[in-house]
């Protein structure tokens, strides 16, 4: 078709559409892209807030790769969102499943309810009830244990105990998210393909592995790219449950750019951390939208 | 919901026990889950002394309000909660009106660019909070607006995923009523107002709720943008009162949190159903 001028009405259509996308694009620009390309300008820059910037070169560049508390700490975050994307969405796929079965109406409600309910409180303030249910001496978590013979666990004072903290009520808290995720998911699944599995004499295993997961694949997907983005910025947990610790064994990478930036004012420094964090999640997130193609299965 | 699940037809033929033993399970799961929740109030009304009593009481063992009325009475609760309500429902009222407009742009009008302009929109959604964080600090601080609401309302007033929430909802409004409000002679902006919201009320509610929802319960920004006690919203403020009451004091602590909560809670029973649809929509249509 040749290229023709757009007709008067297309282009008062046109100026109609932008007219409505203003605002939002008005604080696009102002609020997200003009600071993210500012982040990388100020990378180069050290700064503190007080004294006007100073040009740096790559020497917040250089430091990052020579940081020796940084390998640490993002093997922390890769711990955490490892084992927070895997159990989240283990037990919303496997919740889900249990509760699609014929039930009465109000067991179906309190089950929703129960398990959704977290999702929807703030992670500070539910940090701040689990901080007592880990406690090491009065903890019921330590108290229940002990009656089943498990000794004592230094929750949230040990190495071995802080990151398994944060990671059981990271999942406490939002595995829900995915259960109503795949809830719905099953619900999408045309009737007839059971049909065809059960004239076909396919058992329960053999339809839900050649049946259900296929289908639910789009869902898992989503869960598992949602989670990613989510749990690689971890912060108000292990801020208000170990501030860290004990030394550095459970600090994320978000709580070392807040405390780079906003408690020792390395403006700069932090940018870099913070663009370098950007980059992991904009390459794993590109790598599974690659892999997502030869495994999720579109209907 | 339909009360007959999916497995329906493959379980025909096992026993119903076993779905009963199932359901009692994913019960007594729920009931795990409800756990901290019924510690935390039971422990709001108990005397300081006994919050660290082993085996743990489950049930309030006295209706003491003391430690309400302790958390009233020492750190500005109410204006905790005011402040939060005052940010979460600007920022609220914000992005309905942003938002709705942007999506019927990308919706249902077509410009050039348009798909292209989506897709870029859209990709700040990858964009981690950290990397805009700083020089977002430094631009609220250069319009002297730190240790001021306005920090945590402006920036927030536009969002990249309200606008993909209300997009997929508009998506489904069929086109023969927007031609007919053609014909008929109205504009874009009054069929925008006529035709499409009064149509997409459940989308708006839901972006409402969660919109609500998530900045009620915002933590890191308050962190980095509000220092003075008055004016911090209810996360924060029971964050740094914790450290203000002292540690001893837990009865206190859950009897502040108990009551942030409290809200949240109202909410999900009245609003479940447009919470589950849109955490649905955005995950399954999306």
């Amino acid at each position: 078709m040749p290229r023709r001028r757009p007709s008067p009405i297309r282009r008062h259509e046109a100026r109609v559409a932008y007219a409505f996308l203003g605002p939002v694009l008005v604080g696009f620009t102002v609020f997200v892209l003009g600071p993210a390309v500012a982040a990388v300008g100020l990378s180069f820059y050290h700064y503190d807030v007080m004294t006007p910037p100073r040009f740096a070169g790559w020497a917040n560049y250089a430091r990052l790769f020579h940081d020796t508390r940084l390998p640490g700490i993002y093997w922390n975050t890769v711990v955490y969102v490892v084992w927070y994307v895997g159990l989240t969405t283990v037990f919303g796929l496997a919740l889900a499943v249990a509760a699609d079965r014929p039930m009465r109406a109000i067991w179906r409600y309190l089950i929703r309810t129960s398990y959704f309910f977290p999702v929807l409180t703030s992670l500070a303030s539910v940090s701040l009830v689990w901080q007592y249910l880990y406690n090491t001496d009065f903890g019921i978590i330590n108290y229940y244990l002990g009656l089943l013979g498990v000794p004592r666990i230094a929750w949230l004072t040990s190495s071995r105990g802080a990151i398994p903290s944060i990671i059981l009520l990271g999942v406490w808290k939002n595995v829900g998210f995915n259960f109503i995720l795949f809830v719905a998911g099953l619900q999408n699944i045309p009737r007839h393909l059971y049909e065809a599995a059960s004239i076909d004499g396919a058992g329960r295993t053999a339809t839900f592995r050649y049946v259900t997961l296929p289908s639910l694949t789009p869902v898992l997907f989503f869960t598992v790219v949602w989670g990613l983005i989510n749990a690689f910025q971890v912060f108000d947990s292990p801020y208000i449950l170990t501030s860290g610790g004990p030394g550095d064994a459970s600090r994320t990478v978000v709580m070392y750019i807040y405390e780079t930036g906003f408690r020792f004012f390395q403006m700069g420094y932090a940018s870099s951390v913070a663009l370098s964090l950007f980059a992991v999640v904009v390459v794993l997130t590109a790598i599974q939208f690659r892999l997502g193609r030869i495994w999720v299965f579109y209907q | 919901m339909t009360a007959r699940g999916t497995a329906g037809v493959v379980s025909r033929t096992s026993t119903v026990w076993f779905d009963r033993a199932i359901v009692l399970g994913l019960l007594l799961g729920g009931a795990l889950m409800m756990l901290p929740f019924a510690w935390m109030f039971s422990t709001s009304w108990r005397l300081a002394r006994d919050s660290f009593s082993l085996p743990p009481q489950w049930l309030p063992t006295a209706w003491r309000t003391e430690n309400y009325q302790e958390v009233l009475d020492n750190i500005p609760f109410v204006a905790f909660v005011l402040n939060s309500l005052k940010v979460a429902v600007l920022i609220t009222v914000g992005q309905l009106v942003t938002c709705s407009l942007a999506a019927y742009a990308f919706g249902r009008l077509r410009f050039p660019g348009r798909d292209a302009l989506f897709l870029v929109f859209l990709s700040q959604l990858m964009v981690p909070q950290q990397v805009t964080i700083i020089p977002v600090f430094i631009l609220i601080r250069v319009l002297g607006l730190l240790d001021t609401h306005w920090a945590l309302i402006i920036p927030a007033l536009v969002s990249a995923f309200g606008t993909f929430l209300l997009r997929q909802f508009f998506l489904t409004i069929p086109h023969e009523l927007e031609e007919a409000a053609r014909v008929d002679g109205a504009g874009y902006v009054r069929t925008f107002l006529q035709i499409i919201l009064p149509l997409a009320g459940p989308g708006l509610s839901t972006l409402a709720i969660f919109t609500f929802n998530f900045h009620w319960n915002e933590f890191f920004r308050p962190l980095l943008f509000i220092n003075t006690w008055e004016k911090m919203t209810l996360p924060l403020g029971l964050t740094i009162m914790k450290g203000y009451l002292g540690v001893g004091n837990v009865a206190a602590i859950m009897a502040g949190v108990s009551m942030g909560i409290l809200p949240v809670l109202l909410v999900f029973l009245f609003a479940q159903r447009y919470l589950i649809e849109g955490v649905t929509l955005t995950g399954i249509k999306g």
